[in-house]
C-alpha cells in the first residue's frame, strides 16, 4: 500500500489511527506490529514469509549474541548469520537477474533470469534489520528481548516501504515508552499533508513531463526532440524525484510523529547545496549516514593513507548507486558523486566556498546531469540524451511544454530552497491559517487522487 | 471534558481526525453506482474475494481501483482538481490538450513501439483485405482527426505526429483495384466550418457529409444537397475528449442530425424501430445516437429511393469505425440497402457475408486514431 492513496487515506488510515489510539497502552507495540503487517501483505501476500523471515533472523540473531557476549565466536556467527541472511535476501530478490544478465551478455550464456517482482521496501528494512544486528554486536544497544516490540521496529508502517532508514537507536526508548501527546499529533498531521502535497501536487504533475518525454525517448528517440526540451525534462524529473522522495519522507516522519515516534530528518532542502559533498549531507540523510556508519568507518573512513582512503570513497559509492538499482546506470550515477566529492576533498572545496554563485551553479549543472543518469535506465538512450542536451537543436516542441508546466516549474523551484520557510515558520502559529492551508492542500491532494492518471511509485527498484 | 477542551487548542487534529472518519464513513454508507455519466465509462464494482486473486495482487489492485471509482462524490473531486489545474495554468488534463476556440486534441506527439507495431499490423490487415477482394469495388479512406486538418488549433509548440503523411504512405500500398478517397483535401477546404467537434474526437455531421459528397463524386453519383434536408440540432454535447479531460468550463457542441426517412432497420439480426436512439441525445453520450450505437451487423433499407419489382436493390457496404455512424444516413440517399459493419462486434465471417450480399460497393473507412489502437481488424481477413 503507499500513503498517496484513496485507499490507504480513507481506508487504512482512519482504521488504523483509531484502532491504534483507543487500545491500551500495553498493547499499543502489538497493534502496530498488525496494522503494519497488513499494510505490507496488501498487494504483497506472497512475500509475508519473507518479512516473517526477517524479523524471525534478526531477532534470533541478536539475542544469540547478547547471550554469548564472552563468546567471541558465537557473536561473529550470530553476525554472519544475520548479514548473510538480510545481504542473500537483497542479493536474490535484487541483483540475481542483473548478475545473470551481465553473466550471460559477457560469455554469451543464456541463464534463465527470474521473473518475480521486487518485494516492496526491502531495501530499507535489510538495511535496517541489518544495522540492528551490527549495533549489538558493537554492544552500541542491548537486543530487543520481546519479539512483539522487534516486530514493531521492523515493519513499522511509516517508514516501511520508501524510508527514511529508521534505525533501531534511533527509537529504541520510544518503542518501551512513549507519550502519545497532541501537540506531536498536530505537527505530525501538518507534516504528513506537506508531504502528501509534494508528492501529489508537485512531484506528480512536473514528473508527467519526464515520463512523457521518456515516452518520446523510448519510441522515436530523444534525438527527435529539441535541446531545450531536453533540459527541460531533466529539470522535471529533478524536481520529481525530490518532491517525491522528500514528500514520502515526509509523510513517514508525520505519521510516526502521529504515532508517538521521532523518526530522523531525511531531507534539508538539498538543492541549495554548494557543493556534492553538501548536497549529500542534505539528501537521503539517513541512507548516507548508513553508508558512513556501516560501510565507509569499517573500511577504515578517512583515517588511512590517501589511496587508500579514495578506495574507500570508491567502494562507498558504488555500492550507494548500486543500492538505488540493479542497473549499470545506478553504478555509474554512484560513481559520477564519487569523482566530485574527490575532486572537491582534493581542493575545489575551498574554491567553491570563495564563489557563492559559481558553486551554485556548479552543483545544479551536474546534478541535472546526475539526474539524467540515473533516469534512464538504456544506456544508448542515455547516450541520445546526452547528446540533444549538448548537440544543440532548435525547435519549437518546447514551447507548449513550458506553457503547461510553467507554473509547476516555479513553484517546484521556490519550494526547494527555504525562501518561505520564514514565512511559514510566522503563519504556521495561526490556528485559521493552519486549517486553510492544510485543508487546501488536502481536499486538494484528494481530488488528484481521484482523479489519478499518472500516480506512480518510483521506488519499486529500491 | 477536559480532554475535550484541550483538543480544541489542537483544531488541525480536530478537523483533521473529523474529516478522515466522517468522510470515510459517509463513503462506506454510498451505495455504488454502476456507470458515470460524467466520466462516459463503467466504475469498477466490488471485485470478488478470491485466494489467487488475493496472492496474485490482482484482488488488491481491483478492490482499489473500486475504492477509486466508488468515492463518494468523485464527480465533483474531479470537477476539483480540473479547477486545481487551471489555476496552475495548465494546458492539458490526462492526455488532453486545449487548443485554440474551444478545440481540444488528442496529444499524439509519438508512436510508440507497441502502437507502430499495432498500426503496421492493422495496415496489413487492411492491405490483405483490398487484395482479397480486388473484384468487389472496394474504396478505401483514413479519416484524419482533427489536428491534422486545423493545425493552427494547436496550442503553440505541440508537435503531434505527421497523420497526413502516414496516411498518403497508407495509400500508397493500397493494389490498383482499391478506390482511394483522400478526405483530407476536401476537409482541410473546409476547415473554416464546423467539421470537426469541439470536445470529442468524432467529425460532425457537417464533416460527414463533405467526406460523403466526394465518395459520391468519385463513385459517379451525386450527392444529396445538404440544403434539401432537414437538419435537426441538439444542444450540450460533451463528448469523449471531455469525458478524459472533464474541463470545468469547456464549451459543448452541438450536434446535427438529419432524419433521412428509412424503410426498415435491422441490427445484429433484431429489427429496430429507425437508426437514431434518440434517448442517447438525452444523455452524456449523445453521439451513441447515431446509428443507435457500435454494433456489430446493421442494415438500413433507404425509405426515400423506390426499388422497381424485380429488380436488384442497390447495395452500399461500410466496414467501419464510429467515425461513420454519423456518415452512413447520407448514404440512403444513394443506395436501396446500405449495410454497415464494425468489426469490433461482428460475430460471423465477413468474407462471407459479403460473398452473400451481392455488394455493389464496399467501403473501407477507419480513422487514423483507430488504426493505431484498434485491435479486432485481423477479422477484416475472415
Amino acid at each position: 500500500m503507499v500513503f498517496s492513496s484513496i485507499l490507504f487515506l480513507f481506508r487504512f488510515m482512519p482504521a488504523a489511527f483509531a484502532i491504534y489510539y483507543l487500545v491500551p497502552k500495553r498493547f499499543k507495540n502489538f497493534t502496530l506490529l498488525v496494522l503494519s503487517l497488513i499494510f505490507y501483505s496488501w498487494g504483497e501476500a506472497k512475500y509475508f514469509p519473507v518479512m516473517i523471515a526477517s524479523i524471525v533472523v534478526d531477532y534470533t540473531a541478536s539475542g544469540l549474541i547478547e547471550s554469548h557476549r564472552d563468546n567471541k565466536l558465537i557473536c561473529r556467527l550470530g553476525l554472519i548469520y544475520s548479514v548473510v541472511f538480510n545481504l542473500g535476501m537483497l542479493g536474490f530478490f535484487k541483483y540475481t537477474n542483473f548478475f545473470v544478465g551481465n553473466l550471460n551478455a559477457l560469455f554469451g550464456l543464456s541463464l534463465p533470469t527470474i521473473s518475480f517482482v521486487l518485494p516492496l521496501g526491502i531495501s530499507f528494512y535489510t538495511f535496517q534489520t541489518m544495522s540492528y544486528t551490527i549495533d549489538v554486536y558493537l554492544g552500541k544497544v542491548k537486543a530487543e528481548r520481546n519479539i512483539i516490540d522487534f516486530g514493531a521496529f521492523v515493519v513499522l508502517f511509516p517508514q516501511l516501504i520508501a524510508g527514511p532508514i529508521v534505525r533501531y537507536t534511533d527509537i529504541n526508548r520510544e518503542l518501551k515508552e512513549r507519550q502519545i501527546n497532541l501537540p506531536q499529533i498536530q505537527d505530525g498531521i501538518k507534516l504528513f499533508i506537506l508531504g502528501l502535497g509534494s508528492k501529489v501536487l508537485i512531484a506528480n504533475n512536473v514528473g508527467a513531463l519526464w515520463t512523457e518525454i521518456e515516452a518520446i525517448g523510448a519510441g522515436e528517440g530523444f534525438l527527435s526532440i529539441s535541446t531545450p526540451l531536453a533540459w527541460m525534462a531533466v529539470f522535471a524529473y529533478s524536481l520529481q524525484i525530490y518532491f517525491d522522495f522528500s514528500g514520502y519522507s515526509l509523510m513517514a516522519i508525520g505519521l510516526g510523529k502521529m504515532l508517538g515516534f521521532e523518526f530522523p530528518k531525511n531531507f534539508d532542502f538539498p538543492y541549495i547545496s554548494r557543493s556534492f559533498t553538501e548536497f549529500w549531507r542534505r539528501w537521503h540523510m539517513t541512507l548516507g549516514s548508513w553508508f558512513r556508519e556501516y560501510l565507509y568507518i569499517p573500511l577504515g573512513g578517512n583515517r588511512v593513507s590517501k589511496s587508500r582512503l579514495y578506495f574507500n570513497l570508491f567502494v562507498v559509492w558504488a555500492a550507494t548507486g548500486f543500492w538505488h538499482g540493479a542497473s549499470w546506470n545506478f553504478i555509474f550515477w554512484g560513481l559520477f558523486f564519487f569523482v566530485f566529492l574527490v575532486i572537491e576533498r582534493m581542493g575545489f572545496k575551498q574554491v567553491l566556498e570563495r564563489h557563492s554563485a559559481f558553486s551554485h551553479v556548479y552543483v545544479i549543472f551536474f546534478l541535472l546531469l546526475s539526474w539524467a543518469l540515473f533516469a534512464v535506465t538504456d544506456l544508448g538512450m542515455l547516450g541520445d540524451l546526452f547528446t540533444r542536451m549538448f548537440v544543440p537543436v532548435g525547435g519549437v516542441d518546447w514551447i507548449y511544454y513550458l506553457r503547461n508546466y510553467i507554473v509547476v516549474f516555479i513553484l517546484g523551484t521556490v519550494l526547494s530552497t527555504p525562501a518561505l520557510k520564514g514565512l511559514y515558520l510566522r503563519l504556521e502559529k495561526n490556528n485559521v491559517f493552519c486549517l486553510v492551508f492544510f485543508g487546501a492542500i488536502f481536499l486538494a491532494s484528494t481530488a488528484y487522487l481521484v482523479d489519478a492518471t499518472y500516480n506512480p511509485f518510483l521506488y519499486f527498484r529500491f | 471534558m477536559k480532554q475535550v477542551k484541550q483538543l480544541l487548542r489542537y483544531p488541525v487534529v480536530l478537523v483533521f481526525f473529523l474529516f478522515l472518519f466522517g468522510y470515510t464513513l459517509f463513503d462506506l454508507t454510498q451505495t455504488d453506482r454502476e456507470y458515470s455519466e460524467f466520466e462516459n465509462k463503467y466504475l469498477a464494482q466490488k471485485p470478488p474475494f478470491t485466494m489467487k486473486a488475493f496472492l496474485n495482487n490482482e484482488w488488491t489492485q481491483d478492490y482499489e481501483e473500486y475504492i477509486n471509482d466508488q468515492f463518494v462524490l468523485r464527480d465533483d473531486w474531479i470537477t476539483l482538481k480540473s479547477v486545481c489545474e487551471s489555476m496552475l495554468l495548465k494546458i492539458e488534463n490526462n492526455g488532453i490538450a486545449y487548443g485554440e476556440d474551444g478545440y481540444m486534441f488528442e496529444k499524439f506527439t509519438t508512436l510508440s513501439g507497441d502502437q507502430r507495431a499495432q498500426y503496421d499490423r492493422n495496415l496489413g490487415y487492411a492491405m490483405t483485405f483490398l487484395n482479397n477482394h480486388q473484384n468487389d469495388n472496394v474504396t478505401f479512406a483514413i479519416i484524419p482527426n482533427a489536428y491534422a486538418i486545423m493545425p493552427e488549433k494547436l496550442p503553440a509548440g505541440l508537435e503531434q505526429i505527421d497523420q497526413l503523411g502516414l496516411i498518403q504512405e497508407a495509400y500508397a500500398q493500397a493494389p490498383e483495384s482499391a478506390g482511394i478517397v483522400d478526405f483530407s483535401g476536401t476537409l482541410t477546404e473546409h476547415k473554416d466550418e464546423y467539421i470537426y467537434y469541439r470536445t470529442d474526437h468524432h467529425w460532425t455531421t457537417l464533416g460527414a457529409y463533405y467526406a460523403y459528397a466526394q465518395l459520391m463524386q468519385q463513385l459517379g453519383q451525386e450527392p444529396v444537397a445538404l440544403s434539401g434536408l432537414d437538419g435537426k440540432t441538439v444542444e450540450n454535447f460533451y463528448g469523449t475528449y471531455f469525458s478524459k479531460a472533464k474541463k470545468f468550463d469547456a464549451q459543448a457542441d452541438t450536434i446535427t442530425y438529419y432524419e433521412i426517412p428509412d424503410a426498415g432497420v435491422t441490427i445484429d439480426g433484431k429489427e429496430q424501430d429507425g437508426y437514431y436512439d434518440f434517448s442517447k441525445f438525452e444523455v452524456r453520450d449523445k453521439y451513441a445516437a447515431f446509428l443507435r450505437g457500435n454494433n456489430g451487423y446493421t442494415v438500413i433499407k433507404s425509405g426515400v429511393r423506390t426499388v422497381e419489382e424485380e429488380q436488384e436493390p442497390s447495395r452500399i457496404l461500410i466496414i467501419k469505425d464510429s467515425y461513420a455512424n454519423s456518415f452512413a444516413p447520407f448514404l440512403l440517399c444513394n443506395y436501396d440497402e446500405v449495410h454497415i459493419v464494425d468489426p469490433r462486434y461482428l460475430a460471423g465471417s465477413l468474407s462471407q457475408l459479403i460473398n452473400e450480399g451481392g455488394f455493389d460497393e464496399i467501403l473501407l473507412m477507419y480513422n487514423f486514431s483507430n488504426l493505431v489502437t484498434d485491435t479486432n481488424l485481423y477479422k477484416l481477413g475472415y
